[in-house]
């Protein structure tokens, strides 16, 4: 049969496909179907649509929700952070290889003493904060730069979206902002902040998490001596 | 390293531009907040850029991809969620099945959006709503044989635009 002369048919098919026919005409259809392949195959087809249906919730058929302008910006933003501070590991550590092979050399010893801000060895430290209320986690990475203190934070399990201010504590107490930064579900990166003391001068890393405050003693203070178990204080 | 790969900025901007609004669509449905929505599309784009050397055109679409990724991005906040006192015995997996089963329902969702406004009204009108043809042809003012074809001609749009989208069953 000549597709042509089955547009009838076909546009009974949608009802069929929806169970919507009245028995009369089912049965008129049905024996169409026996003998039409394509609107059998139409037929068919539409019944595999059909039974999705039942999925969908039409209260959601409506505009979909768009994602606010700033989450791209926010993407991207974190996207490049990321990818400057494995760029800048990755040249720390080259830097420190190459001085290492050309010791030998002042101008090489000047240069890594300028890069890695003037500490030997290992120059990152790693904090990490204890005492923390139960299921947070705060923790961080410092690491000399000729600037004074860049500072990697590792926050989990606050709410998201708390304001979270970084300082380091330096001789005498003097504090030291190193910025500020959002804790964000699902971010488990580290926001990079940078603060203008040298690490090799700080004496404290101070944490204020929303109305809370963490502190971590760090390898240089005679406090860390005195009390290695990092303290929460009230503010 | 695939030809294709997301490796630079540029490729998960493009990638944001193409995909977020589906993403973001999908994981309000499924989550149920636009905070975590958001946590969580952020989350896909920052592991696929990651991971973007592995993502290889050749296997499967960069849409497949990403929702693959928002996928586990989700179980692991119904995990965060889930990661209490009381330990339920259906542990993580429980997770995963609502999580198919929204992406199904969001699926058939968005293809009706996509489609055009006549044939999806007829299709809520008749099907989810269950009201007679006549009734319907009546307060459309148009012949109950019209509406009889716009639930055809509707039913055979949802599926194209289904398969465009890439649904298969």
């Amino acid at each position: 049969m000549k597709t042509d002369g089955c547009r009838h048919w076909k546009e009974e098919l949608g009802a069929y496909a929806l169970g919507h026919l009245s028995d009369q005409k089912l049965a008129a259809l049905e024996a169409h179907l026996e003998g039409c392949p394509s609107c059998r195959a139409e037929a068919d087809s539409l019944l595999a649509v059909s039974r999705l249906l039942p999925h969908a919730d039409p209260e959601h058929f409506g505009p979909a929700p768009q994602p606010p302008a700033e989450l791209g910006k926010r993407i991207a933003a974190t996207i490049s952070s990321e990818r400057r501070s494995k760029r800048r590991r990755r040249r720390l550590r080259f830097g420190l290889g190459f001085g290492g092979a050309a010791a030998a050399t002042a101008m090489a010893v000047l240069a890594i003493f300028i890069l890695s801000g003037g500490s030997e060895g290992n120059p990152e430290q790693h904090v990490a904060f204890r005492s923390l209320p139960s299921g947070v986690r705060i923790a961080a990475t410092l690491e000399p730069q000729a600037f004074g203190t860049e500072i990697h934070m590792y926050v989990k399990g606050i709410s998201s979206g708390t304001l979270c201010r970084v300082y380091m504590r330096g001789p005498g107490g003097d504090e030291v902002s190193a910025g500020t930064f959002r804790y964000r579900w699902g971010a488990d990166d580290s926001a990079v902040l940078s603060a203008a003391l040298d690490l090799s001068r700080a004496e404290a890393l101070v944490v204020h998490a929303g109305d809370r405050t963490f502190v971590a003693p760090l390898g240089n203070a005679e406090a860390a001596t005195r009390n290695q178990s990092q303290q929460e204080e009230s503010t | 390293m695939p030809p294709g790969a997301l490796t630079d900025e540029r490729d998960v901007r493009e990638a944001y531009s193409a995909h977020a609004p589906e993403l973001y669509g999908f994981a309000v449905r499924s989550l149920g907040d636009s905070g975590l929505a958001e946590e969580a599309v952020q989350e896909t784009f920052l592991r696929a850029w990651r991971a973007g050397e592995r993502f290889d055109p050749q296997i499967g679409s960069l849409r497949t991809w990403l929702f693959a990724i928002l996928r586990n991005v989700v179980i692991d906040l119904g995990r965060a969620r889930a990661a209490r006192p009381t330990v339920s015995d259906e542990g993580v997996e429980a997770s995963v099945e609502p999580f198919d089963e929204a992406l199904l329902s969001w699926q058939i969702e968005e293809a009706m959006r996509r489609i055009g406004d006549q044939h999806r009204r007829v299709l809520v009108e008749t099907y989810y709503r269950g009201r007679p043809y006549a009734e319907v042809a009546d307060e459309l003012g148009v012949p109950e044989g019209t509406v009889k074809s716009r639930v055809y001609y509707g039913l055979r749009a949802l599926r194209v635009v289904l398969e465009e989208m890439g649904y298969e069953d």
